[in-house]
């Protein structure tokens, strides 16, 4: 279970990314992050995984306090979170499955990490991850000679290598064609239903996070407006969310 | 508004109907002068001149026209230096350019974020890299000894810098997209520097890593001048006894080869691309 | 589904066997030439040795780093400059002609190709050689090692004219050619604007690495700094072998952030 208890982030320019965020996010929830630009989405998602620091409050994953933890026990942690990218980061020169191997790394011994040596059992759990994406048949293939679609579903597979028990997506689908988008989209679906993973994803397509995710969290300038089911999401809602220069009004 | 445009105004152009334009002088005067001036100055402290080199300037092709026909024969004693000279490039451009790597790793600024550390290592690798290679060589033999082994260590002290700066340049202006992917799977920053970053430069990696052992091919060929190995102590001998058939058999052989080993580097390199 | 898994497994491709094959040659290379190595006594004292160059470098002989006199650091700098400057300046104006008649744009093929050949046995010969044959033209000292740097330089400064030359964007010529210029015009007009800044920034390129290398000279006796270091190091005089190291690597570093700034503005204009 995630846990904001009143985070907040302040930069050493004295910007607020993030003001008094409360939040309970429950293990195999399927939660969509709505807001403007510069809003805060991506900042509140790299908090949790610690990418970002928070400067003021609590924020705890499974009970462990996020900000205690630096170095062997930081990476430790991070192995169970999976992070999706919205440029796919993937290593562009080599296989679809050597992409996928590296989420094993971590876990391997020095003398096979830095020449790249995977076992069968990790070969074969690699190909998994790719047959539960779909891509099966595209393993040996260079990475970069893939289309956009297929290459976010072999990130989808590099994070399901992890077995990790949160998905972070940071605009996964905003680089896709709308018919990859919604593929993309149900595999995320999927990958939550059938594994019990906590899926967090922010997305600038509000029909896409209306359509597939049951709960919305919509932030403005920092801050929660709204943390509710997506059926009850509806004009007045989406306008007090998407409101320019809410800060002046207050 | 320069110092040179304060003494110096610029040219100012007006139309008829009112509007105006500015034309800064031009900078060449001050370039001229400059060159003029150094050359000058270069031929009083060297004593250039002409005169000279029309009067004694047959002297050098008589040398060389006593290189040829060159003396076969002589290959023989030619083996073992010039093959000696290859080893001593290949392995000192070997040593240098894989031991670079951890180095220039610190001293690009998007994986270090210690300033200090940047700094300090790019200054190594400057100051390295203004040593001439034929310098380092002597100071090897006063700690290594005469022999090959220092010749190898200056070659391998060259290559360090030369192949550091380029890395760390080509480093700096790489994708960070699967680093930072990494860093968020777990890795530390050398796990994910070798799994995310080096793949990216390896084919620049290669690529100057076999210019720059043609390039020392050449260079090793002069260390043996200071008694660091190779073929540079036979031919500064046979210069020295004027056997100039024999000089021109050693050029001949290093020749051929600098050409082959080009020829096959420059075929590798292409395929890397 | 197991099934399609295993299959795809045993069907990966096996390109371990290149990579190794790649391998065993290039570390199969590097054993080879392990075997050249070899030294001549002396190793027990290395260790002495590299603390007392150490020592030399860092409590440097004040005397001679500030003497003004033939005898001093500045002077010799000055005149490695000077070997390094003229050297650039003769070597380049010979490498013009040589460049041109070896452009594979400009004159026929087989041509070119000798040229090229030419270019590339310069190219070989090592810079000792060429400072010993000119010791006999003019007498040892700087001149011969002005004559010899002229000469080395060809080889890298010929290659790079040859590419800026290959490289001419011929169709400003065509332009040129619908307004009624000459040869001799479309030449002034069209070629050389494109070529000067190229060739003096090649020049000041080579310049930088001439002022390493006329170092060397002064060990064959052709003058510069290089001589009064040698004899410092073989008197085993550390004190000054680290002045004149000093100074030789301040100047370097100093022209060389000069002449960078310099040659990014001739690119950038």
């Amino acid at each position: 279970m995630i846990k904001f208890e009143d985070v907040g982030k302040r930069y050493p320019n004295g910007y607020e990314g993030l003001k008094h965020i409360n939040l309970e996010i429950e293990q195999g929830e399927f939660v969509a992050i709505i807001g403007l630009s510069g809003a805060g989405k991506s900042t509140l998602i790299r908090t949790i995984n610690r990418m970002h620091d928070v400067t003021s409050g609590k924020l705890t994953v499974d009970g462990t306090d996020v900000m205690t933890l630096s170095g062997k026990s930081l990476r430790r942690f991070r192995r169970k979170i999976g992070m999706i990218f919205q440029s796919f980061n993937l290593i562009t020169r080599t296989t679809v499955i050597n992409n996928v191997l590296t989420a094993f790394v971590p876990d391997m011994p020095w003398y096979r990490s830095v020449f790249g040596i995977y076992n069968q059992d990790e070969k074969m759990k690699a190909l998994e991850a790719l047959d539960k994406v779909g891509i099966l048949d595209k393993a040996f293939v260079r990475a970069d000679q893939l289309s956009g679609g297929q290459q976010q579903r072999v990130a989808l597979a590099r994070t399901l290598a992890q077995n990790p028990e949160i998905i972070l997506a940071d605009e996964p689908v905003a680089a896709l064609d709308p018919v990859t988008a919604k593929q993309v989209m149900n595999d995320f679906t999927r990958i939550n239903k059938e594994m019990n993973i906590s899926i967090l994803i922010n997305i600038h397509h509000v029909d896409l996070a209306l359509k597939y995710c049951s709960r919305v969290i919509g932030i403005n300038a920092g801050e929660i407006v709204y943390d509710g089911p997506a059926s009850e999401v509806n004009k007045e809602v989406l306008n007090e969310i998407y409101k320019r220069g809410r800060e002046e009004n207050e | 508004m320069s110092i040179y445009d304060k003494i110096f105004p610029p040219k100012k152009y007006t139309l008829d109907n009112g509007k105006a334009v500015e034309q800064k002088r031009s900078r060449a005067p001050i370039y001229v002068i400059f060159v003029l001036l150094m050359s000058y100055i270069s031929v009083k402290v060297t004593g250039f001149d002409p005169a000279t080199l029309a009067k004694r300037g047959n002297q050098f092709f008589v040398i060389l026209s006593r290189m040829f026909p060159p003396e076969y024969g002589y290959f023989n004693n030619i083996v073992n230096p010039i093959l000696d000279t290859v080893k001593m490039s290949l392995l000192g451009s070997a040593l240098g350019s894989v031991l670079c790597l951890p180095f220039a790793m610190l001293a690009s600024t998007n994986i270090c974020k210690n300033r200090f550390v940047v700094a300090v290592m790019r200054l190594i690798f400057s100051i390295i890299r203004t040593l001439p290679t034929l310098v380092s060589a002597l100071i090897a033999t006063f700690i290594f000894g005469l022999g090959t082994i220092a010749g190898t260590t200056a070659i391998a002290v060259f290559s360090f810098s030369y192949i550091g700066k380029i890395m760390y340049e080509e480093i700096e202006t790489v994708d960070m997209g699967a680093f930072e992917a990494m860093e968020a799977m777990g890795f530390n920053r050398t796990e994910a520097f070798i799994h995310a970053i080096v793949p990216q430069v390896m084919p620049a990696f290669l690529s100057n890593s076999l210019y720059n052992f043609e390039g020392n091919v050449r260079y090793a060929a002069v260390l043996g001048y200071v008694g660091a190995g190779g073929i540079g102590l036979i031919l500064n001998e046979q210069l020295g006894w004027r056997e100039y058939p024999n000089v021109g058999m050693i050029l001949l052989v290093l020749f051929v080869t600098v050409f082959i080993i080009e020829s096959v580097s420059r075929y590798a390199r292409k395929k890397l691309v | 589904m197991d099934e399609r898994i295993v299959k795809a497994y045993e069907s990966r491709p096996k390109d371990w066997i290149w990579q190794l094959a790649i391998a065993v040659i290039v570390i199969g290379l590097l054993i080879w030439s392990l075997g050249a190595m070899e030294t001549s006594g002396a190793s027990a004292n290395g260790g002495k040795m590299a603390i007392n160059i150490l020592n030399g470098i860092v409590h440097p002989d004040q005397e001679l780093l500030f003497n003004l006199t033939k005898e001093g650091v500045p002077y010799l700098l000055v005149e490695t400059i000077c070997i390094a400057f003229m050297g650039t300046v003769v070597g380049a104006i010979f490498s013009v002609p040589l460049a041109f008649l070896s452009a594979s744009n400009l004159t026929p093929k087989p041509v070119a190709f000798i040229g090229r050949i030419l270019i590339m046995i310069i190219r070989t010969v090592p810079a000792f050689v060429y400072g010993l044959m000119f010791i006999r033209v003019t007498g040892p000292g700087p001149f011969a090692g002005l004559m010899t740097m002229s000469v080395t330089s060809i080889g890298m400064v010929s290659k790079m004219y040859i590419e800026a030359i290959e490289d001419l964007d011929t169709k400003i010529l065509e332009s040129l050619d619908a307004m009624g210029c000459s040869t001799w015009q479309k030449i002034l007009y069209g070629i050389l604007p494109q070529l000067m800044p190229n060739f003096a920034s090649t020049a000041i390129y080579r310049f930088d690495i001439n002022l390493r290398d006329a170092t060397v000279l002064g060990l064959v006796g052709a003058g510069g700094i290089g001589a009064p270091l040698i004899f410092a190091m073989n008197a085993y005089r550390w004190n000054e072998a680290g002045s004149i190291l000093i100074g030789l690597v301040v100047l370097v570093l100093i022209v060389e952030w000069i002449s960078t700034k310099i040659r990014v503005k001739l690119t950038r204009g």
